[in-house]
This record gives structure tokens, C-alpha cells and sequence, in this order.
């Protein structure tokens, strides 16, 4: 089975660069753009790993994050925050509901990928 | 530019920390302040207006950069690995503003002044200033990308204290 990544992102211009990102490795990548939406997905496609930003329209990222974990089916699943959001508040906040990893805006896209190796099995695809 | 009362200090100093974070970090372009005063307008063609909202108890304030078109394609092309259409142009300009913000808001916060982002608005025209309100503090600085031709850009963070 491929590993399967959700982007929860408002910012279509994230969403893609993650997009770019991904695409030489082997893996399925679904894409959302509030937490309602990210929420729908999870549900949907049940994803391996969840890449999710904090200050969005409709539902933040804390927010889905509290009603995702209300599911015991996804209590544990991993999520990295990617966000311009820095306060100790909200990283105090994410980390008591178990996110992994915590990456602000700007960030080293090299760095955001080591983050997600450590978490997914992602292998290169082949050469064409 | 005032600097009293301002919880950034200097804050054309603090702003321009924010940007050269962003440029270095996300673009892997340095950026220079410009020499010359008010270098926005020898620039020809459209600019693009970003604006982000900082707002807290305590305080408020905008954050605006303004990039010439030709810039911000190259940022585009930079960030998304292709040329980008219009509107992905548009929606990149308004992802740097809101790291740069970030970056201005994230300061402020270990000042003790604590806020909340507003979501990135972007229009394309000429170029625009913000205007001092009561007692609130106006840093505008030009900068252009090390090496290269696309423009001067320049970037306002207006900050007022809520009394």
C-alpha cells in the first residue's frame, strides 16, 4: 500500500508546493483546503500522515485536530503542523493533542521532508 | 519613521528581519535594502498589494508588501516550479505576505503582545501607503533581490498599540 499524505492548507500556493514536493516519491496525495474539508478526507481516505496548517477559514487546524481525535480510529494518527502560527500557546496546545512534528512558515522544504521520512515509508519513484 | 512606544523596537529593523527570513528561508534569494528613496516608483508595469491583519487584545496593526508582477513570477516560478497562471501568482504573493506577518506577529508575541493573523487579501495596481492613525507606528522600506533585475518591492507594517 502507498503511503497516503493529506495538505489541510488554505494557501492553494503550500498545497502545491507540497504537491512538488511528493511527487518523486511514491505515495498518494489528497488535498484540503479548511478543516472542514480535511475532516471529510480523513474520513474518506483515512491517510497515513496529515500535513495541516493552523490559521484557516470554516474550521483551524486546532479545531478539526480536537474532532479528528474524538474518533478512536484517529487517535494516533500522525499529524506535522505547517504554519506561520508560532505562539507557545498553540504549539502547547497541538502537542498535548499529539501532533509529531511542528514546522513554522518560512520553512526549508528539505527539512519539512525529513520530518515526514521519519513518520512514512516514502520511496523513490522510478526513473522513467 | 517614530520608533517610540513600539513594542518591536526599531520596527523597520524588526520588519526587515521578518522579510530577509522569508527570502533566505522559503526563496533562497538574499535581499538588500534599496538605496534609493521611494523606489516603487520607477518601477514599470503592474505591482501586486498583499495585506495580512495582526490583531490582539493589546494591539493592532497591517502588514503590506508590494511586488512588481515581473517579481512576483519569478517567486512563483521559484516556489511552485513552474510559471503559474494568474491567479496562482496572486495567491503566492499573499502566502509570502502571510509568512512575513507571521514572522512581524511571532515578535510581537515575545514582547508580550499576542494576535492572530488575518487571511491574506491581494489586488494588483499602482502603488499604494498605508496612512498613521493616532498613535500607531508606519515602517516603509524598498528592498530588491540580490543579483537580480525584476524590481525594486517594498513592504509597510503599521503597528498601534490599544490603549
Amino acid at each position: 500500500m502507498n503511503p497516503k499524505i493529506l495538505s489541510i492548507d488554505d494557501s492553494k500556493t503550500i498545497r502545491m508546493l507540497l504537491k512538488r514536493l511528493f511527487t518523486p516519491f511514491v505515495c498518494e496525495l489528497f488535498e484540503a483546503g479548511d478543516g472542514q474539508e480535511g475532516l471529510e478526507v480523513v474520513n474518506r481516505e483515512k491517510p497515513d500522515l496529515i500535513i495541516l496548517d493552523y490559521n484557516m477559514p470554516v474550521m483551524d487546524g486546532v479545531t478539526m485536530l480536537r474532532q479528528m481525535r474524538e474518533n478512536p480510529e484517529f487517535k494516533r494518527l500522525p499529524v506535522i503542523m505547517l504554519t506561520a502560527e508560532a505562539s507557545p500557546e498553540i504549539i502547547g496546545t497541538v502537542a498535548r493533542l499529539g501532533v509529531r512534528d511542528y514546522v513554522t512558515k518560512p520553512f526549508d522544504s528539505d527539512q519539512l521532508l525529513d520530518k515526514v521520512i521519519r513518520v512514512v515509508n516514502l520511496e523513490r519513484r522510478p526513473e522513467a | 519613521m517614530s520608533t517610540a512606544t513600539n513594542p518591536l523596537g526599531d520596527l523597520s529593523a524588526a520588519s526587515g528581519r521578518a522579510l530577509k527570513e522569508v527570502f533566505s528561508k522559503q526563496l533562497k534569494l538574499q535581499i538588500l535594502q534599496s538605496p534609493f528613496k521611494d523606489a516603487l516608483s520607477t518601477v514599470e508595469g503592474k505591482l501586486l498589494h498583499s495585506a495580512v491583519s495582526i490583531n490582539g487584545e493589546k494591539i493592532s496593526g497591517t502588514v503590506l508588501l508590494q511586488v512588481p508582477e515581473l517579481l512576483a513570477q519569478r517567486v512563483t516560478e521559484i516556489m511552485l516550479g513552474s510559471k503559474g497562471d494568474a491567479e496562482e501568482i496572486r495567491d503566492v504573493t499573499g502566502e509570502l505576505c502571510n509568512m512575513i506577518a507571521g514572522r512581524v506577529k511571532a515578535e510581537l508575541h515575545a514582547s508580550g503582545f499576542p494576535a492572530t493573523l488575518g487571511t491574506p487579501t491581494v489586488s494588483v495596481g499602482q502603488r499604494i501607503a498605508l496612512q498613521l492613525r493616532g498613535e500607531a507606528q508606519l515602517s516603509s522600506t524598498d528592498w530588491s533581490v540580490e543579483g537580480d533585475q525584476a524590481g525594486d518591492f517594498n513592504l509597510q507594517v503599521q503597528i498601534r498599540i490599544i490603549s
